[in-house]
């Protein structure tokens, strides 16, 4: 500890200096009020001994310029005087001293004096320590959430989001939501969405819900199904995340063309889909524990699929939205979404009204949690307008022939998503990328007509029955599992073809193959408004092909797929 | 919350009291701590039955518990299930986690 000590009369001096180092503090001695002053700034003392009359300037007027300097620590003086009278004292403290002590003192009171002031220092040095290292702290925070917001706005920031499908919205209890949204189109024009809301909130939250945005997004790209994508986001974050932290999940996919919303939901409140009179005509539950708790093989990724028959709102939410509290501590609850939900109005005025309903239901009261919802709005339309990008013409010097053959068993078909494994395959061929949406239609109708007709033995006329679509899909998970014999073979020729350059995909299976001379020459269910579920594939994959040919017993097609017209170098 | 702990026949039963959340991991960790450290029991059943609330962080603990106590050879079953503490169990399938009886 640094002590000044500000007194002209040297015996006076010598004491206290003495005394000083004897309990084991550094002196420094001033011997007027003006040098006081300046030592004061320049040593930085930690106490201070001030004597009331000096040459020049006084203790008092010192004291008072010392306290009117800034600083950002109490530094203690005690006046050290021969004048003792009460008003001496008073305009002492009153000048800004801390203590007063008349001359002469016992060398016991000094030192008492001082151990004193030693101890209340040290704790207010420790304290002035704690303050700076929390000062630090925060300044750390601020600059962590500052850089945590803007990654994760940026990470988050799909683009799909603003799919003019889709409607959103995601109020955080803090800085960070943990509740993430995301949406995208699949290969085929499929909506993919996905809600997942990590537990607790804040960037912990934020952090463990992360991982999910990249898996879904290139997943999703590459077609794979909803279940694979399910089972991928939960291996992910079982590998990462700690045995208490999860999170819960809905996710989607809007088929237009196939009418069909299929979804898996794992601790989330209700899926809805909400028709145009407002009524909730479909509900998916939670089937599922979160994301991120059970290992590869207890975890489920059965979805449930819908056909929808009517247009209107699929409504996915966090249990924010529900659990959202009003003064007297009632949730908004699902019913009252539903409630909300129920407005008659178009999808964007619904929607609308439930962002309106849950801000006045949380009576000005913060969330305690995050809050979110993802709208999509599905019409009914299946007239197939699919908009590919124009292809880009292809130098012919530098086109050359590309051969791939791939035979699939009915060992690997079991767990294997054959359509985007070969797609990624196919699409690696520059001249191909940029076909990869219909090529993905094309493949996509050509192996699921082999897989289940061919091989899983499916009738086509169970999805026209009122709920038959759902036993179809049944049956046909039912079956893949026990498949035990059986093949698929799949070959893409990319060759010239007079001035076009042209994909031939031949696919054959070996099933009994079907009457393809009877059932295709009925020219109705190939036409581009057949109702029936039979055909509309062929007829789509008709649309996009050159040429379809059926050959063998109709365990085998041949289709010829136009990919660019090739033109002489210049 | 308060926690009490009561074991018999093997069975150790902790029953839980109030609001259920992040404020009372160090509570949980303790009692549960203690019994999967004891040698006789098999399993533990937590009962709900005054608990009123139950957030995510809960669900977390109860994660953290399932771990500890298969580790230890123990089973975990919960009981008194009602009310928003159910709903939200169900909403989780923590049914498809834990034994539960009623």
């Amino acid at each position: 500890m640094k002590i000044l000590i500000a007194d002209d009369t040297p015996i006076n001096v010598k004491q206290l200096e003495v005394m000083t180092v004897k309990l084991g503090h550094r002196p420094v001695v001033a011997f007027d009020g003006a040098s006081a002053v300046a030592a004061f700034q320049t040593e930085k003392p930690d106490l201070v001994f001030m004597d009331i009359m000096m040459p020049g300037m006084d203790g008092i007027t010192a004291v008072q310029q010392i306290r009117a300097l800034p600083t950002d620590r109490w530094t203690p003086i005690i006046f050290y005087s021969a004048l003792d009278r009460m008003q001496d004292i008073v305009s002492g403290l009153e000048a800004g001293g801390d203590d007063y002590l008349a001359k002469p003192a016992s060398t016991q009171l000094l030192k008492a004096k001082i151990n004193s002031y030693a101890r209340q220092i040290a704790l207010q040095s420790k304290m002035h320590l704690y303050a700076e290292e929390l000062a630090r702290w925060r300044e750390d925070a601020e600059e962590q959430t500052r850089l945590g917001a803007h990654v994760m706005s940026r990470l988050t920031d799909a683009a799909g989001l603003r799919d003019q499908m889709v409607r959103s919205f995601n109020l955080p209890a803090e800085t960070f939501s943990g509740d993430l949204l995301c949406a995208a189109r699949a290969p085929g024009d499929v909506l993919n969405l996905l809600l997942a809301d990590a537990a607790g909130h804040g960037l912990a939250a934020a952090l463990s819900a992360m991982p999910l945005t990249q898996a879904f997004y290139s997943m999703t790209a590459k077609g794979f199904p909803l279940t694979s994508i399910a089972e991928e986001l939960n291996r992910k974050l079982k590998a990462i995340l700690p045995a208490d932290r999860f999170v819960a999940a809905t996710l989607a996919a809007v088929d237009v063309r196939n009418q069909t919303v299929e979804v898996w939901n794992g601790g989330n409140p209700d899926a809805l889909f909400v028709n145009s009179k407002g009524d909730v005509v479909m509900r998916w539950s939670s089937r599922h524990p979160p994301l991120g708790i059970l290992p590869a093989v207890l975890f489920s990724g059965v979805t449930e699929t819908v056909v929808f028959q009517e247009p209107g709102d699929l409504v996915m939410s966090s249990d924010g939205l529900t659990e959202a509290e009003n003064r007297a501590g009632e949730w908004l609850g699902i019913d009252g979404v539903i409630k909300l939900l129920s407005t008659l109005d178009n999808s964007e005025a619904r929607f609308q009204h439930l962002q309106d309903g849950v801000t006045a239901h949380l009576q000005g009261l913060p969330g305690r949690d995050d809050i979110s919802c993802l709208m999509a709005t599905v019409p009914i339309n299946r007239r197939r307008q699919f908009r590919f990008a124009a292809p880009q013409m292809i130098n012919q010097s530098q086109f050359a022939e590309w051969r791939l053959d791939v035979s699939y068993n009915a060992q690997e078909l079991r767990y294997i998503d054959v359509v985007p494994a070969v797609l990624g395959l196919v699409t690696q061929v520059h001249a191909l990328r940029e076909h990869q949406g219909a090529l993905f239609l094309v493949l996509s109708e050509l192996f699921n007509n082999s897989l289940d007709h061919g091989l899983l033995g499916l009738d086509s006329m169970t999805k026209t029955w009122i709920g038959g679509f759902e036993i179809y899909m049944q049956q046909r998970a039912d079956r893949l599992a026990k498949l035990d014999h059986g093949r698929v073979e799949l070959s893409f020729l990319l060759h010239q073809d007079e001035s076009r350059a042209v994909l031939d995909i031949t696919l054959s299976d070996s099933g009994p193959g079907f009457d393809y001379q009877n059932r295709l020459q009925d020219s109705t269910c190939l036409s581009e408004s057949n109702e029936q579920t039979f055909g509309r594939g062929i007829a789509l994959v008709k649309s996009l092909c050159d040429q379809i040919v059926y050959s063998g017993i109709g365990n085998k097609v041949w289709c010829r797929y136009v990919v660019s017209d090739l033109v002489q170098d210049k | 919350m308060q926690i009490s702990s009561e074991v018999t026949n093997g069975k150790a039963t902790l029953k839980l009291n109030g609001r259920f959340d992040f404020h009372s991991h160090r509570d949980f960790r303790t009692a549960y701590e203690e019994i999967i450290e004891t040698a006789g029991v098999r399993e533990v059943i937590i009962n709900f039955s005054n608990v009123d609330y139950l957030d995510s962080s809960a669900l977390g603990m109860l994660l953290l518990l399932r771990e500890k106590a298969e580790a230890a050879g123990k089973s975990v079953s919960l009981t008194g299930l009602q009310g928003m503490v159910k709903q939200v169990l169900e909403i989780a399938n923590f049914g498809k986690l834990f034994s539960v009886n009623g």
